[in-house]
């Protein structure tokens, strides 16, 4: 499948979803998104990627819910559906239509921010971590993200992604090497 | 004393700046003659970059390395390991598929980390960064995680896999947590006298929480291991 043709199935996947505020399914879409970003390796998808968890956690609060936001969430639903229409954009064009979803959704809390902002720097981490955790290196994971590495090893270290896979080699074997470097 | 060569990636310096344990490679290299070794493609990560680019949050980790490299603790070697470490990406970034697609796993940094210890000749490295230690250790043990992870069999491209386990035979991971540990055992933590045994474990566990690749069991071992020695 092609980058372009990823980008309109999951923005329609994440528009229909967003639209009946369906936080599981966008959830769901979220881990699918991740997953063709890190095939394809396109920073376009990784950054859907951090949108859809941003979306996740937006209807997941009822406040947003209320009267008073719904201009600004059908401004986000218009901004899905201009990423879904376009045809055959380059990719830097591509990347602006990204880059407008993610506008929409930093506009939905002009007068405090914070909350917007702390979920998408989140999700970006979140999703660098998880390709780090899934097996890409710190290093490919920290410039899919364009986050440092030392700010993904942060956050991985406070995952259990280092306790679900048996090592290898024991801490013994490991230890009897470390000796031997000393010692020879 | 013999010098002990040893390269390192930018996870190890990355961990052991968050943890302030440093001090950990001066205590090696005075005492033991160790020599910690970088690429170009580690510094500019660790401190080029950083400083550079004035992040803030992640400045005094640069710094602290640059003193390093500065006091010659840490030695920022120059050679030009572009095409071996190119070689090397190119096989690594094209040894497992995934839905008929490659999947990248490493990037110019963890090349030139590993180019530069075959260009050198060393085979020790000081590597917390999990995914290029599996490839050298364990690469099909890699694939089995890719795959459980994305679901899908992965296909293995068996020419590369030859290339890769020839290009990195002999090589020797340690991680930053072994440093702390050999440390401990050499001495390190002795001047806090009683407590040394929590101080050495209180380590590790900070180690773990700053990224180093080590998992609770494993503390748990060694620590368990420790106190049968020092009871």
């Amino acid at each position: 499948m092609t980058i372009l043709r990823y980008l309109r199935e999951f923005s329609q996947s994440i528009l229909t979803s967003f639209r009946k505020r369906n936080q599981r399914a966008l959830r769901k879409i979220n881990d699918d998104v991740l997953s063709a970003a890190a095939t394809e390796l396109d920073k376009n998808l990784f950054d859907l990627a951090v949108l859809s968890y941003a979306l996740s956690k937006i209807v997941s609060k009822p406040r947003f819910l209320d009267r008073e936001y719904d201009s600004r969430l059908r401004a986000i639903e218009r901004a899905l559906s201009d990423l879904l229409d376009m045809s055959n954009a380059p990719d830097e064009q591509v990347s602006r239509f990204v880059h407008a979803v993610e506008k929409s959704i930093g506009s939905l809390e002009k007068d405090d921010p914070r909350f917007i902002t702390t979920i998408i720097n989140k999700g970006k981490l979140k999703m660098a971590a998880t390709l780090y955790a899934q097996g890409m290196s710190l290093g490919v994971a920290s410039e899919m993200s364009n986050l440092e590495q030392q700010e993904v090893l942060d956050y991985a270290g406070e995952t259990m992604m280092f306790d679900r896979i048996k090592d290898e080699k024991g801490i013994r074997e490991r230890m009897k090497l470390a000796r031997k470097f000393i010692e020879e | 004393m013999k010098t002990r060569d040893i390269v390192c990636d930018s996870g190890s310096l990355i961990t052991l700046t968050s943890s302030c344990l440093d001090r950990l490679l001066y205590f090696f290299a005075e005492k033991h003659n160790v020599r910690f070794m970088i690429p170009k493609a580690v510094e500019h990560e660790t401190v080029g970059r950083v400083i550079d680019e004035n992040i803030r949050k992640h400045i005094y980790s640069a710094l602290r390395i640059r003193q390093a490299i500065d006091d010659g603790i840490i030695a920022r070697v120059d050679a030009d390991v572009s095409l071996q470490g190119s070689r090397l990406m190119n096989a690594a970034n094209n040894l497992f598929y995934v839905k008929g697609k490659p999947l990248r796993l490493i990037q110019e940094g963890e090349a030139q980390m590993l180019a530069l210890s075959r260009s050198v000749g060393v085979d020790y490295l000081l590597m917390d960064e999990r995914t290029t230690r599996m490839l050298i250790e364990a690469p099909i043990r890699l694939k089995t995680h890719l795959e459980q992870e994305f679901g899908v069999n992965a296909m293995v491209n068996k020419e590369n896999l030859r290339r890769l386990s020839s290009e990195l035979s002999g090589l020797r991971t340690l991680r930053s947590s072994e440093l702390a540990m050999l440390a401990f055992e050499k001495g390190y933590f002795d001047d806090m006298e009683s407590r040394k045994v929590d101080m050495l474990e209180a380590a590790l566990y900070k180690m773990k929480y700053s990224g180093c690749s080590i998992s609770f069991d494993e503390i748990k071992s060694y620590m368990e291991s420790v106190s049968r020695t020092v009871a």
